[in-house]
């Protein structure tokens, strides 16, 4: 027994010298290619996802870029939690030429910052493939482009089509809360969760809250909340958490015990009905089968209150950025312009990962039943929102936001206190 | 001391004096080298970034760029302690760590040691069997944990549960501290263990001898004779058990990565100040942990020096 313990030890201290020796490995062939001179020599891209899928998409849009230009592409991952909570050092210090990131409150404060790379120029060339709000999602404070898309997903109700032919549940006609609140006692009469939901990372509830906020209140007020020009502790606030109550007895008790890809598998498993959050976990699907891929589908969150319809929807944008301080900015303007291109976008495409871009040119005949019914999503909204954590402060959203909702869960009868602190949080922030 | 104590000391410092004279120019420099890179060193990487971190508390800042640092008076403070929550759930669950530790974690570990020096049976197993999880850093035993915990984990599995129905280890509130805290004391005993066992292995066996000979108890030749002359090693451990208890982050980190989910004050200061949402928050947090440890451990220290003095 002891000897096989301390077998297993020595694997893993094995592993993480080999990690060890690894990232090193990473950091040196980003200093060397830090030394490399002009807009075409290499560059190094980083990526902020270690997961399989999107890792064959970005590694097959690098080698589409080599296979092109002749530019040697160091390719390094991290992991996204990682990547993010580093970026501002990563930024500051030796970052890759070219990175993954997101549109919106996110790119621009790094922007405002000095820390990336004008490409207002990228856009001139690519810039006629793309749609005016796309532009504006890539532009920052200054009125230049910082950034480039490269696909989109809505939040919204995923099911699998299978399980509710055989209830005989007819997703398409849930229009409103009342069909909703009925659709979810019926799974639970079925012996089945109803909605699938997570927390444990801190950020997922936060799109339960913004498409009830945006359905209750509607999408102005849910800016202006995200903004600071309105309360927390305003009754309308209180009601969105009122109607977040009733959804507590048909979701899984332990959504503190679980992050979004636990509730994934509730779906996966055909545990539970529907699973409220970003599409982008479609691949996730395809990993496991083409038939579980086959089997998912999309409707948008319910209208709540019919002033407002069903006229907002989250749908994040992520994309690429050029960093500063990379050691080859012009390579990786380069990069970056392949990767808007219709050409960088079919490279993607032709992995044959889902992808839905947000390039015109993609050709949407092309698109798989799945994907459809996603841009369906977004054709019913009027209003596109990003996510919280990329609609506030950033300082707002991780650190205050996200434990109010975790200790909202644990006592959902501490609305109006949970609220109130909010607010007191948010009035005490750092002055801008 | 008596006076002529003190004239016979006076010509060996001058010996001394004198001896240190002596040294050529290589020793010099090579003595300056081998103090001076240290000392260089140890200002630049600690003493530097405590006094920053000490000064940042007291602005405001994103991290970025230095001519953006605002002063701030005692803002950060005041929000931590009247507008945020989560600083006293935190503070609360690194107290209970340390009760947990200083009650119950420390004292088992003093126990496995002394047993062990019984040389029970089995002792050698033992031994090992606790020392284990010692060689794994913090970070590890939560890898290991969760894969047996989560609720796909191994645990649940056992049991049958379905992802929906698994016992909630790390997110029910009434239970998931115990969980981590027994997770923690699995490494913490088996250190305390090893530093007792080295500690009781200095102990003079002629000291539990006479002991034993003028009729004491097992118990009493602990208390009375053992304990008393363990010092040295008693103090490190008390100081030990307080730092291993307010510094905890690792562990946490692992299972429940940067988010609230059973917050500390270690996560606390990450929180605020990595990432994007970098705010001198985070310093502030830093400066309280730093006092919540040193001041204990700087007064008790004193105390027990004062009292080798006297």
């Amino acid at each position: 027994m002891l000897n096989k313990i301390s077998g297993h030890q020595v694997d893993r201290r094995l592993l993480l010298k080999g990690a060890a020796a690894g990232g090193l490995g990473i950091a040196g062939a980003t200093l060397l290619s830090g030394c490399a001179p002009g807009a075409s020599g290499p560059m190094t891209f980083g990526a902020r996802t270690v997961d399989e899928s999107p890792t064959v998409q970005l590694q097959g849009l690098v080698a589409a870029y080599t296979a092109k230009t002749g530019n040697e592409v160091a390719y390094n991952a991290t992991e996204s939690n990682a990547f993010q909570n580093n970026l501002s050092q990563y930024l500051q210090g030796t970052p890759d030429d070219c990175f993954q990131w997101m549109a919106g409150y996110r790119m621009q404060f790094f922007a405002d910052q000095g820390l990336l790379e004008d490409i207002s120029d990228v856009w001139d060339d690519i810039g006629d493939q793309y749609s005016e709000s796309y532009k504006i999602a890539s532009t920052g404070l200054d009125g230049k482009q910082y950034f480039v898309p490269q696909g989109w997903y809505p939040w919204g109700l995923h099911f699998r089509k299978s399980m509710m032919a055989e209830i005989g549940m007819k997703p398409e006609d849930i229009y409103n809360w009342d069909d909703f609140m009925g659709a979810l006692a019926e799974l639970k009469g079925q012996g089945l969760i109803g909605l699938a939901s997570a927390d444990k990372g801190g950020w997922e509830a936060m799109g339960t809250f913004d498409i009830l906020n945006a359905r209750i209140n509607g999408y102005q007020f849910h800016v202006d909340l995200l903004g600071g020009r309105e309360k927390w502790t305003d009754d309308r606030v209180k009601e969105v958490f009122r109607h977040w109550e009733m959804m507590l007895p048909y979701q899984n008790t332990n959504v503190l015990d679980l992050e979004w890809d636990g509730a994934m598998q509730l779906l996966l498993q055909r545990q539970a009905g529907f699973f409220m959050n970003g599409s982008w976990f479609g691949g996730n699907f395809l990993e496991q089968s083409q038939e579980d891929y086959d089997d998912l589908m999309i409707v948008p969150f319910p209208e709540i209150n019919p002033d407002h319809g069903r006229d907002t929807v989250d749908a994040p944008v992520d994309g690429f950025c050029v960093a500063k301080n990379g050691g080859n900015p012009d390579g990786g303007k380069d990069f970056i312009k392949f990767a808007g291109d219709m050409e960088g976008v079919q490279a993607m495409l032709d992995t044959g990962i889902p992808l839905t871009s947000a390039n015109n040119g993609q050709d949407k005949s092309s698109y798989d039943a799945f994907q459809n019914a996603q841009q369906a999503v977004m054709d019913e909204a009027k209003y596109i929102t990003q996510f919280l954590d990329r609609d506030t402060r950033p300082d707002f959203a991780g650190p205050i936001v996200g434990p109010a909702f975790q200790s909202w869960f644990k006592d959902p009868s501490s609305t109006d206190s949970i609220l109130e602190s909010l607010q007191s949080q948010w009035d005490a922030l750092a002055p801008l | 001391m008596s006076s002529a104590a003190q004239l016979e000391k006076k010509p060996v410092k001058r010996q001394k004096l004198k001896k240190r004279r002596t040294f050529s120019r290589t020793d010099r420099l090579t003595l300056g080298v081998f103090i001076g890179i240290p000392t260089f060193l140890h200002v630049a990487l600690v003493w530097f970034p405590a006094m920053a971190t000490i000064y940042l508390s007291f602005t405001y800042w994103t991290g970025i760029h230095i001519g953006d640092i605002q002063w701030a008076g005692f803002a950060n403070y005041e929000n931590i302690f009247f507008n945020t929550p989560i600083f006293w759930d935190a503070l609360r669950v690194n107290v209970v760590w340390l009760v947990w530790f200083g009650v119950i974690a420390t004292p088992l570990g003093i126990l496995l040691a002394y047993q062990i020096d019984r040389e029970i049976r089995g002792h050698k197993f033992y031994q090992s069997a606790y020392y284990l999880p010692v060689v794994l850093s913090l970070a590890v035993i939560g890898v290991i944990w969760n894969f047996l915990l989560r609720p796909d984990g191994l645990v649940n599995g056992l049991l049958g549960l379905e992802i929906s129905e698994a016992v909630s280890f790390f997110g029910d509130d009434r239970y998931n501290i115990w969980v981590i805290l027994t997770m923690a004391s699995w490494r913490h005993i088996g250190y305390i263990m090893l530093l007792y066992l080295a500690g009781l292995k200095a102990v003079d066996a002629t000291l539990r001898e006479a002991a034993s000979i003028d009729g004491a108890t097992e118990w009493q030749t602990f208390k009375k004779v053992v304990f008393p002359a363990m010092k040295p090693v008693n103090i490190i451990v008390i100081v030990i058990t307080i730092i291993e208890s307010l510094r905890a982050f690792d562990l946490i980190y692992i299972i429940y990565g940067s988010s609230g989910g059973l917050p500390i004050l270690g996560v606390l200061v990450f929180q605020n100040i990595a990432g994007e949402g970098a705010s001198m928050k985070g310093a502030a947090y830093a400066v309280i942990l730093f006092l919540l440890s040193i001041v204990p451990i700087v007064s008790y220290l004193r105390q027990q020096f004062k009292e080798d003095v006297s």
